[in-house]
């Protein structure tokens, strides 16, 4: 077995809740050679090891936590990924955050966490350096993510550590629970928190202080500093770093017109004036906040000074996705009450962009008579109403009443319960509900909600090719905006080179896409195998392709049928699948994935 | 003692402090000159650096200082990555950087940087003798002798003794991390400089004077950490929830 010369530590913790046995796995450098880390890494593990067709609210269901070979370097804008598959959508998984914890975590000298099993009852687990154990967390239950950091911190009598935490969302299983991280941070799609939850894990602990080992130190060194001039560089991102992706909310909606307003009724709303940006600076932001060794500063941290029920109020946001969703998607027009709603969701663990969708989802079946008061513990879901967005956010997290335990289910499950046209407005991919962007106004972006492996997720990549690209940051662990572009527009093989001399390695360029195909074709043999993913799901939801857009500067536009079917003749074109999406014989065997030809002969 | 001058109209006026405690004195702005209104001697124009010059060394060279900005910072680390790796073989550690950027309640970062000062508090600590650090009036550092001479883990005296909490212990062998200004290139500012391409840098190098090697002397996290939620989040001080 091969350890590699740098980038990694050649072994991941394996830890399984339902024993309280934790033991060390020495990881092979060829398995990191083909699947690097993150998205790649994962997809191959969990195909590996999870039992087919498993519960992913059994205790069987693995949790991964990924940090990539670039954590802890010098490489700019790195983050962490954790996969598993999701109880959310019943396929992959691969959940990405920013925040301290993925560098802390690569500090400690494992390559990344095997977590197995439930614990009894709830459960912490402390990685400081070689040091792990598993400790109570009988008085964490139920506490809100940051009282549970902060408590954490208390307990260990150190606020070095990095916590990695679920909020009651996770702990009640509601199947679009997250992961935060430094409090503000999520680790947000498909509902990793509900995993931990099932797994009796509140949360893991975290602190390092060891240094990665790097193969040829100074030519890694002066690549990863041209990296990261490049991440500074990109003229389109300048905006970003002063006014962080909610900028793009007004830009959305006066220019793209793709801004989702309404449960996606309508791409045109003006009042984002009051929601976005400039509203953002005018009365809440205080700082420009930033993930390690990255330029980009594109969070924003504020104090609310409104003067008005949350005043003071502190939180991190709004970004595009949690601004559109928790504003105009519920047609609110006050910048306060999104963002305490925003702040809840962090604060209950509860995937921002999920709850936005699931929310406005209600509150139009409200308005076309499908959802009445009743079905909703009286509370009066009507858009604009912030006050009852929040507290709506409040009762999914704890599944409260009639109401909480009928949001939680997500779209699809609440569209297949409540039957008759409920469906029709239904706004999800794969069971995954969509990120804020509406596809018509912004066709690419269909691409990105349609035919990614994990569903309805904006961070999948807007092109065929711009998705190897975004499994190659999900996978290397870097951040999709702050390397993704600079990096894949203008010199991709930096990645490479970067992991020759990182690792020791002789990576050619070309190796690149062949990779990407590769961390994409083992998570869709996944999907085929648990789900039977094909052609047939590779859609939008109807309402895309059926109604044109009313107004706005895109008015009239619709995802079209043909436009449907050229996303997807040119995918599977790209990745060498078969015309219903099904990966060929040929491909696997070049991609070095034969492992899954009978499940793919099957399909 | 505290040591001041009065400058023309518009000019900028340094003003230099060696005594620890002025800090808590007040400053006032006046008419585009700075005033000491604690400063009880006036010394005379040209005569600024003169007490401390040892005739080679030009006043910038000698007169370096590490200087923070706290409000601005992002919390991106990139001074605890440049500072580790210029020391530590080019290899990124945060845990044996000089300089380091601690989190309170996630939404203050706090850069920790050594300020240099005269009569410091570490060296006056240290109870080894020959001392196993000294203040160099040259360079302006609390040279670290060698490991043979600090008694690391068992003692770190220094350690308690930091007013602002800068000190820390190696994580593998105890000993006290020092801040060397790099010999005389701080790559914590280049670092920090760098990453600022739209904002204001944190850190910077200072030559002695008003506010720098001074400001925040006195001063440890939770008190810089609680006067910028102050600064920053009011009216929420405590940074809890609402
Ligand atoms: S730890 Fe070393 S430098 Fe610090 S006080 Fe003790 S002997 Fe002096
Ligand atoms: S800041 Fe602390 S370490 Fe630096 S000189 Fe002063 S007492 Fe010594
Ligand atoms: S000046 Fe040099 S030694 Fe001191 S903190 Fe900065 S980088 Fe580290
Ligand atoms: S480099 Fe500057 S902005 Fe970044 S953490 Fe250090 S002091 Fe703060």
């Amino acid at each position: 077995m091969a350890t590699p010369k740098g980038g990694y530590f050649g072994k991941m913790l394996e830890v399984d809740l339902s024993s309280g046995k934790i033991s060390t796995r020495a990881m092979d450098e060829q398995i990191y050679k083909d699947y690097v880390g993150g998205y790649g890494l994962g997809a191959h593990l969990l195909y590996k090891e999870l039992p087919p067709k498993t519960d992913p609210l059994s205790p069987q269901n693995i949790l991964l936590i990924l940090p990539g070979p670039f954590n802890g370097t010098s490489c700019p804008s790195t983050r962490l990924n954790m996969c598993f598959k999701s109880p959310h959508t019943g396929i992959f998984a691969h959940t990405e955050v920013g925040g301290n914890a993925g560098n802390e975590f690569k500090w400690t000298g494992w390559d990344g966490v095997i977590v197995k099993g439930k614990a009894a009852k709830p459960t912490y687990l402390v990685i400081h350096n070689d040091k792990v154990e598993l400790r109570d967390a009988s008085k964490l239950w139920g506490k809100d993510t940051y009282e549970t950091d902060e408590a954490i911190k208390a307990e260990l009598k150190d606020d070095e550590f990095r916590t990695i935490v679920i909020g009651p969302a996770g702990e009640n299983k509601v199947t679009y629970a997250c992961i935060i991280v430094d409090r503000f941070r999520a680790a947000g799609r498909s509902g990793g928190g509900a995993v931990m939850g099932s797994k009796n894990l509140k949360a893991v602990a975290i602190k390092g202080t060891k240094a990665v080992p790097v193969a040829n130190v100074e030519a890694y060194n002066k690549l990863a500093a041209e990296a990261k001039d490049m991440c500074s560089n990109v003229e389109a991102w300048q905006g970003v770093k002063r006014w962080g992706t909610a900028g793009l909310m007004e830009f959305a909606n006066f220019v793209a017109g793709s801004l989702v307003a309404k449960n996606y009724q309508t791409s045109w709303y003006p009042d984002v004036e009051y929601l976005g940006a400039e509203e953002a600076n005018r009365t809440f932001w205080k700082r420009h906040t930033a993930c390690p060794n990255c330029p980009m500063h594109c969070m924003k941290l504020g104090v609310l000074r409104t003067g008005g029920k949350y005043d003071g109020l502190i939180a991190e946001g709004p970004e595009y996705e949690t601004g559109v969703m928790m504003g105009t998607n519920l047609g609110l027009v006050e910048f306060e009450g999104a963002m305490k709603g925003i702040e809840e969701c962090d604060a209950m663990g509860l995937c921002t962009i999920s709850t936005g969708n699931v929310i406005g989802y209600a509150m139009e079946l409200v308005q076309r008579g499908l959802l009445k008061p009743a079905d909703l513990d009286g509370v009066k879901l009507e858009f604009g109403n912030a006050e009852a967005a929040i507290a709506m956010v409040r009762k999914i997290a704890r599944k409260e009443g009639k109401a909480g335990a009928l949001l939680s289910l997500g779209i699809k499950r609440m569209a297949d319960k409540l039957g008759g046209d409920a469906s029709k407005y239904a706004i999800h991919t794969k069971g995954q509900e969509m990120a804020a962007h509406d596809p018509r106004g912004f066709k690419p972006r269909g691409v990105s909600y349609a035919m990614g492996q994990q569903g309805g997720d904006h961070h999948e990549g807007n092109t065929p090719d711009g998705q190897a690209v975004f499994a190659w940051c999900c996978s290397a662990v870097t951040c999709t905006l702050a390397t993704a572009t600079p990096w894949a527009k203008r010199r991709p093989g930096i990645v490479c080179e970067m992991l020759n001399s990182l690792c020791g390695w002789n990576m050619k360029d070309e190796d690149f896409w062949t990779m990407g195909k590769r961390f994409i074709t083992a998570a869709r043999v996944f999907n085929i195998r648990e789900a039977g993913i094909s052609r047939k799901d590779d859609v939008l939801p109807v309402r895309m392709t059926t109604e044109p857009l009313p107004e706005g500067p895109k008015q009239g536009a619709v995802f079209t049928e043909e436009d449907t079917k050229k996303m997807q003749d040119d995918y599977y074109a790209y990745y060498g699948w078969d015309a219903n999406g099904i990966p060929t014989p040929e491909t696997l065997k070049s991609l070095k994935l034969d492992y899954a030809m009978e499940v793919t002969k099957k399909a | 003692m505290s040591e001041s001058k009065e400058g023309q109209k518009g000019e900028v006026v340094q003003v230099t402090l060696d005594r620890r405690g002025f800090v808590k004195g007040s400053f006032t702005l006046v008419g585009g000159m700075l005033l000491a209104i604690e400063a009880s001697k006036l010394v005379g124009p040209g005569l600024l650096f003169a007490a401390d010059a040892p005739g080679k060394l030009k006043p910038e060279e000698m007169m370096k200082y590490l200087y923070a900005v706290r409000e601005g910072c992002t919390g991106c680390r990139s001074c605890e990555y440049a500072c580790s790796m210029y020391h530590n073989n080019g290899l990124v550690r945060p845990s044996v950087s000089a300089v380091h950027v601690k989190k309170y309640k996630n939404v203050i970062d706090i850069p920790m940087i050594c300020w240099h000062c005269e009569d410091a508090p570490c060296v006056k600590a240290c109870p080894t003798t020959p001392q196993a650090i000294v203040k160099d009036k040259e360079t302006n550092i609390i040279k670290y002798i060698d490991d043979k001479t600090c008694l690391g883990a068992k003692c770190n005296k220094c350690i308690e003794a930091c007013p602002s909490g800068f000190l820390r212990r190696h994580p593998d062998t105890g000993w006290p991390i020092f801040c060397d200004l790099c010999g005389g290139d701080p790559q914590c500012v280049k670092a920090c400089q760098a990453q600022a391409t739209d904002t204001a840098p944190v850190l910077s190098t200072a030559k002695k004077g008003f506010g720098v090697n001074l400001a925040y002397r006195n001063v440890n996290v939770k008190d810089a950490a609680e006067g910028l939620m102050q600064t920053l989040y009011y009216p929420n001080t405590d940074g809890g929830r609402r």
